[in-house]
């Protein structure tokens, strides 16, 4: 003890400092990540997941209206949880997309439709991402996923900061305007955790949108995903939405 | 003993500022905070306890039998009532008071339109009817009955 100088107990205690750190910043993420490589019964139940048949949506937007409804969501058209896109494909290649009040308004027909080579409905909504970005770069925790699978928004502990808004890639979240906070789908936890259907799903007429427990190998969507050709919107970016599509075209952004 | 005086200052300063950040924490960091995660585990109760304002079929059917069967004939058969009537919780839990809605006579075209007008962008297969040739100016349930439609 008695010739511990100065510089020797600092350079110490410099290292310990340094092992303590090491020790906090390797410690695993979350284990969720895992989840598309388990198998269904190995999955925490329930974990729910989503669906859309593109090739069943008539784009009639009763999903819009309805999601807003039941979730109180501002009915001026900047505000969605969920809205429908429709594509025109034209035989130059030309792509145009639109969503009059979020496919609440009725879609005009085109006026040139002769060269119109295909088009089609595509009903948006968050995907609920298993590497989800929007709860990554939230700086408060107040953005996170349940233990079923659920994105949520904590709205008492939300600072309102938007870094959210800007990460997620498929434009799944707006800014409140009266609570200040971000906002998004909630899968309607507050419907499906009572066992009724999302209001989407409820009122959805042709059955294109379908949502269930991915940890029960028997239900219908786990046969969706497990039997239907589908795909994922942006795949590149590794977000893992548990949002599958099915008839999904090379030109859905 | 110089040295051990200097140890025993560093410890009091490690000790007095430990105590001082364990006290401010407890203040900011709130109550379920991290219980299954980075978050607030309350919060998901709070998303809980929002409110409904869709009932769900099995609700309407508790009373609107016949209307229920007959749908379940039709090919309307896999919508849900509230596709057509709006949301309707209200209603059921205070069913004199609360009245649905009905699509009114000559906003109808436009109504059924929203689903059967012609477009190309909907699926071939899908019923679908050209609004400005069909029958212009009738209402719909003139000749197709909504619940039981053909």
């Amino acid at each position: 003890m008695k010739n511990f100088s100065r510089k020797q107990f600092l350079k110490t205690a410099a290292g310990a400092a340094l092992v303590m750190a090491t020790r906090v910043f390797s410690t695993p993420l979350h284990a969720a990540d895992k989840f598309f490589r388990e198998p269904p019964w190995k999955r925490k139940k329930p974990y729910w997941g989503f669906a859309v048949d593109i090739t069943k949506c008539i784009g009639c937007g009763r999903c819009a209206d309805a999601c807003k409804t039941e979730n109180e969501v501002p009915r001026e058209a900047f505000y969605f949880r969920t809205w429908v896109e429709r594509y025109i494909i034209r035989r130059n290649g030309e792509v145009n997309v639109d969503s009059p009040n979020g496919g609440m308004d009725p879609f005009l027909p085109p006026h040139d439709p002769e060269t119109v080579t295909k088009s089609f409905f595509v009903p948006k909504l968050c995907g609920h991402c298993e590497n989800s970005p929007c709860e990554q770069v939230c700086p408060v925790g107040a953005t996170f996923k349940t233990e079923d699978g659920v994105v949520l928004v904590d709205r008492k502990y939300c600072i309102g900061c938007r870094y959210c808004i800007q990460a997620c890639p498929y434009g799944c979240r707006y800014f409140h305007p009266v609570l200040h906070v971000a906002d998004k789908c909630t899968l309607c936890y507050h419907r499906i955790k009572k066992g009724l259907n999302t209001a989407c799903v409820e009122v959805c007429p042709t059955g294109a949108r379908m949502f269930g427990d991915l940890s029960d190998p028997k239900s219908a969507i786990t046969k969706f995903y497990e039997t239907e050709t589908t795909n994922v919107l942006k795949a590149s970016m590794g977000t893992e939405p548990k949002l599958l599509y099915k008839g999904l075209d090379k030109e859905v952004r | 003993m110089k040295d051990a005086q200097h140890l025993l200052r560093v410890i009091i300063i490690f000790v007095a500022a430990l105590v001082g950040f364990l006290l401010v924490r407890s203040f900011l960091v709130p109550e379920s905070f991290g219980k299954l995660g980075h978050y607030r585990a309350n919060a998901v109760d709070d998303v809980l306890a929002l409110p409904r304002h869709y009932a769900g079929e099995p609700a309407c059917k508790k009373c609107h039998a016949q209307q229920a069967s007959d749908k379940a004939k039709s090919s309307h058969r896999h919508m849900s009532c509230e596709s057509c009537h709006g949301a309707l919780q209200a209603h059921v839990d205070s069913p004199k008071t609360v009245k649905p809605s009905k699509p009114k006579e000559n906003e109808m075209r436009a109504f059924c339109g929203n689903c059967h007008g012609k477009s190309l962008s909907r699926p071939a297969k899908f019923p679908q009817v050209d609004l400005e040739e069909h029958n212009r100016g009738m209402a719909c349930n003139q000749c197709h009955q909504p619940h039981q439609p053909k």
